[in-house]
């Protein structure tokens, strides 16, 4: 009866929630190509105090042919001066006027930011500028940053646990595609890295086509584009830039790896492979992805957190980027308790969704939560700029709220049994541990 | 050169301006800082302030720019109540709370919550409990029905009790795992020793071990009163609706004494320097974590010395510091300082990381940064950047109106002015030289600080020589 009661109640509050009540601020964004073919997109809104500036530039690690962790380390070199300014020099400026500075790089991009209070907009495409066009890539610098970067590795890789594992999945996940390498790369790599592979990579891929800016916020967009059209539209184009050639094969069979680390908590790491950035089935492994991980309804912490007590965290998410996707699922096991039990109990929900469609309410709800989810990551201009910024650096257009919507809501039990078939199968899966290195396999 | 030759160029016109090679006119750096838009923090007419009978205060912060509503109840006393034996038992009573409430047991109460893809938050930090549901304004009333069941109505089941202690025990032992919480473990107990602050406010295994359903139920009667509550309202939603329905859902809310807030906080401690190595053999970077006392959150000179702290670490690139350990020695990824502002005066701490073999050399730049912060006070260049980035920090903080309400219900909590938010920045720019270099007299204690490393003892121990008596701990 009460189950009865709460399906009805669920059923009425989703049919009334109605497509096209919200306003996607995206349809206000305005797109602008330069001759040389740097992209800008903008949009403006005065209910926010902030402006956010990205600088999305189109290499990421899957780029680096010799030297691992170069797209990293390279974004560190971008804060170490230029012709006019001294090393910190534009972060300090930024600082100065309370804005955010930071830079952040993933397997395809690497993404530069300000947000700022809007007089200082003006300051921030001065200082993007100057550093495009007149960084100063010397030997002093980068001996000084390669330490700096292998703090930064040991902090998040080498002594974290967590770190350690997707270290050891990726690698394992793929074979021969460069995403199987760390973006922040291996120590030896850092260690060698030269002033003529930085200055080499940085005329390759630091060109106007390839990159995209995004401003969006408290701005004047025509007073924006008129800076930004002086100042990074006189750069010359530049070459076509080349990618790496190479593709995944086909997984056949599971692969293995433990890692054996000072820890008191094991970890569980799985991965399997999944469709790049923009694959129709994207959606239902997005609802999937919910079903398993999203509240603590959800599947895994049913199943791992509550029922058995045997993890104090678990989920399974779908991450996508240009040229592959992945499945990741991980398990925070814990102290005492077996990784294989954990495992066990893992499999066993993905084999559900592979054996029996999920019902009506689970899939409803899960809708729901990635609905709310979209509408809150709405809420603020950095957020506005990223978004803006990553799908015009993805699929060079701005892929409208309603569209991704309906896609996600159109996502049917069978859709979601039929990707959990398609991709979470059994030989194709990936499994590291994480265990102390007194625990005997 | 070029660049003056650029810059006077400006100012003559576009024609000379086309002869300038480069930058063209004069780059934005170079010239005077324009005045920040500073708009009024809250828009007009969108904030209601209002209070239940029981004397439940009401805040309701209007946007209608998203679909949304968060709804949160905090109450101004926190774990730093907790008498000794109950450590832990504020949070634990704030994880119990979604754990049955009402009608619902505690999966029924995650399914109510997760199909309205909504989301449930309790938790306790040392001067408040909270508890908080978000989710899509058009779900208002059973939004407010959940938080209420949840705030007034929690089941205690023992079951659910035990299984949360064993979750918590559970990730204590877990938590061992990052040095960087072992180093803020051992630092609050090697400041405060026996006080509450000495163990972390979700408390220690120790003291976990002993909570049941007994003590939270007994526990939430004597915290959750109405007196001590703030309920506040962000978003999609009309104030008048929302009082309505605030009296109906809270308005039978029996009126109790508000709890004590917990004794005060030593006041010079430590009193002389401590050294503790947490041995960690398998690491590769040692945690430095340096602290002693430092001021309440009500402390008048908080203003003052957090212009100092921006000066000394608290600003990433800008601040001494980073300077001097990164951007110069390549010492650290990164370096930070900060207060604990609480009720009763928390820490001041420092904290970094470096590889083990330079843990020595990062800690003694670490020290003498502090020392010279005293002997060299923030002088009026760094006070003009400290200023100007507390102003702009401030304007991004407040970005959506749930930023603004969260920075309200601070204020309530420690009994704050209402207009703090209004009057903040003309307070800032008040603050002069005089009143850092005092701040940063009164506040940093390097000769008499706890020291805090995390790493192999075995390489860390020789290091420290002659700094004192070095205490080594396993996790």
């Amino acid at each position: 009866m009460q189950m009865a009661r709460r399906l009805a109640a669920l059923l009425a509050v989703l049919s009334s929630l109605s497509a096209g009540a919200l306003e996607d601020p995206a349809e206000r964004a305005r797109v602008t190509r330069f001759d040389n073919g740097l992209v800008v997109v903008t949009q403006e809104d005065a209910t926010t105090p902030v402006v956010s500036f990205q600088m999305w530039v189109k290499v990421g690690s899957r780029d680096e042919t010799d030297y691992t962790g170069l797209a990293h380390l390279f974004e560190h070199m971008m804060f170490n001066g230029s012709k006019n300014l001294g090393p910190d020099e534009h972060a300090q400026l930024i600082n100065a006027r309370g804005g955010a500075i930071n830079a952040y790089t993933s397997r395809d991009f690497t993404v530069y930011f300000e947000d700022v209070t809007r007089e200082s907009l003006p300051l921030v495409i001065d200082l993007e500028f100057e550093r495009l066009t007149n960084l100063v890539i010397d030997e002093a610098a980068l001996v000084k940053e390669r330490k700096v970067v292998l703090e930064e590795r040991s902090l998040r890789s080498e002594d974290q646990p967590r770190g350690r594992a997707y270290e050891a999945l990726f690698s394992l996940l793929w074979q021969a595609h460069p995403y199987r390498r760390p973006v922040i790369g291996w120590r030896s790599d850092i260690e060698k890295t030269t002033v003529e592979v930085c200055r080499d990579f940085f005329d390759r891929f630091y060109t106007p086509s390839n990159i995209v800016i995004a401003v969006a916020g408290d701005f004047d967009a025509e007073e924006a584009l008129a800076h930004l059209e002086r100042s990074f539209g006189s750069l010359p184009p530049g070459p076509e830039i080349s990618r790496y050639p190479t593709d995944e094969p086909e997984q056949r069979g599971e692969r293995r790896a433990t890692v054996r680390f000072d820890v008191r908590g094991p970890l569980l790491a799985a991965a399997w492979h999944a469709p790049p950035t923009g694959h129709p089935d994207a959606e239902a492994l997005d609802v999937l992805s919910t079903i398993l991980s999203d509240g603590r309804s959800s599947r895994l912490y049913k199943s791992l957190v509550r029922e058995s007590e045997i993890a104090l965290s678990a989920w399974g998410g779908y991450w996508e980027m240009l040229d592959a996707g992945t499945f990741l699922a991980f398990a925070a096991v814990r102290p005492g308790e077996s990784v294989e039990a954990a495992e066990a109990r893992f499999f066993e929900e993905i084999e559900r969704l592979r054996l029996e469609p999920v019902g009506e309410a689970e899939l409803d709800k899960a809708k729901r939560q990635l609905e709310v989810g979209m509408v809150s990551g709405l809420a603020t201009a950095h957020a506005a700029a990223g978004r803006l910024g990553g799908d015009m650096a993805a699929f060079d257009r701005i892929r409208p709220l309603d569209e991704r919507l309906s896609r996600m809501r159109s996502v049917s039990a069978e859709d979601v049994q039929r990707v959990a078939q398609t991709y979470l199968l059994r030989e194709r899966r990936n499994v590291v541990h994480v265990v102390p290195p007194e625990e005997t396999e | 050169m070029r660049r003056v030759a650029c810059g006077l160029a400006a100012t003559w016109g576009a024609v000379l301006l086309a002869g300038c090679a480069g930058l063209g006119p004069t780059p934005a750096w170079e010239l005077p800082p324009p005045p920040p838009a500073e708009r009024p923090v809250v828009r007009e007419g969108a904030l209601q302030r209002s209070e239940l009978a029981n004397g439940v205060r009401v805040l309701v912060h209007e946007d209608h720019s998203l679909p949304l509503v968060s709804i949160s109840l905090n109450l101004r006393r926190g774990a730093a109540s907790e008498r000794p034996g109950e450590e832990g038992l504020t949070s634990f009573t704030a994880e119990l709370l979604e754990r049955g409430a009402g009608d619902r047991d505690a999966v029924a109460f995650a399914e109510s919550v997760d199909a309205l893809g909504a989301s449930f938050g309790a938790g306790a930090g040392w001067d408040s409990v909270g508890v908080s549901v978000r989710g899509l304004s058009r779900d208002f009333d059973t939004l407010l029905g959940l938080l209420a069941d949840a705030a007034l109505r929690p089941r205690f089941d023992p079951r659910e009790a035990e299984r949360a202690r064993a979750e918590t025990l559970a990730a204590l032992e877990r938590a061992k795992d990052d040095p960087a919480t072992l180093a803020g473990w051992h630092l609050a107990r090697a400041i405060y020793g026996e006080h509450r602050y000495g163990r972390p406010s979700g408390g220690d295994a120790e003291a976990v071990a002993r909570l049941d359903a007994a003590a939270a139920r007994a526990w939430h009667r004597r915290m959750f009163v109405p007196a001590a509550a703030l309920i506040s309202v962000t978003g999609d939603v009309e104030a008048d609706e929302v009082a309505a329905a605030l009296e109906a859902h809270f308005g039978a809310w029996a009126p109790g004494p508000v709890p004590e807030p917990g004794p005060p906080a030593p006041e010079r401690t430590p009193e002389a320097r401590t050294l503790v190595v947490v041995d960690r053999p398998d690491l590769g970077q040692a945690r430095i974590a340096v602290g002693h006392d430092g001021l309440s959150r009500t402390d008048d000179t908080r203003i003052a010395a957090s212009l100092m702290n921006s000066v000394l670490g608290g600003s990433g690139f800008s601040s001494r510091l980073m300077l001097s350990l990164r951007s110069e020695e390549g010492l650290t990824y990164g370096v930070g300082s900060g207060f604990g502002l609480r009720r009763a005066p928390g820490p001041f701490q420092v904290s970094t990381f470096t590889k083990v073999e330079t843990a020595r050399a990062a800690l003694d730049l670490l020290l003498a940064e502090l020392e010279r912060m005293r002997s060299e006070p923030p002088s009026a260049e760094e006070l003009g950047w400290a200023r100007t980035l507390a102003v702009g920090r401030f304007a991004r903080g407040l970005e959506t109106a749930g930023d603004v309400t969260g920075s309200l219900v601070d204020l309530d909590l420690y009994g704050l002015p209402e207009d703090s938010l209004d009057t903040y920045r003309s307070r800032v720019r008040a603050i002069g030289e005089a009143d850092v270099a005092a701040a940063a007299r009164a506040v940093l204690h390097p000769e008499r600080a706890a020291i805090v490393l995390v790493g192999p003892a075995e390489q860390l121990r020789p290091q420290l020589e002659g700094l004192g008596a070095i205490e080594v701990v396993t996790p």
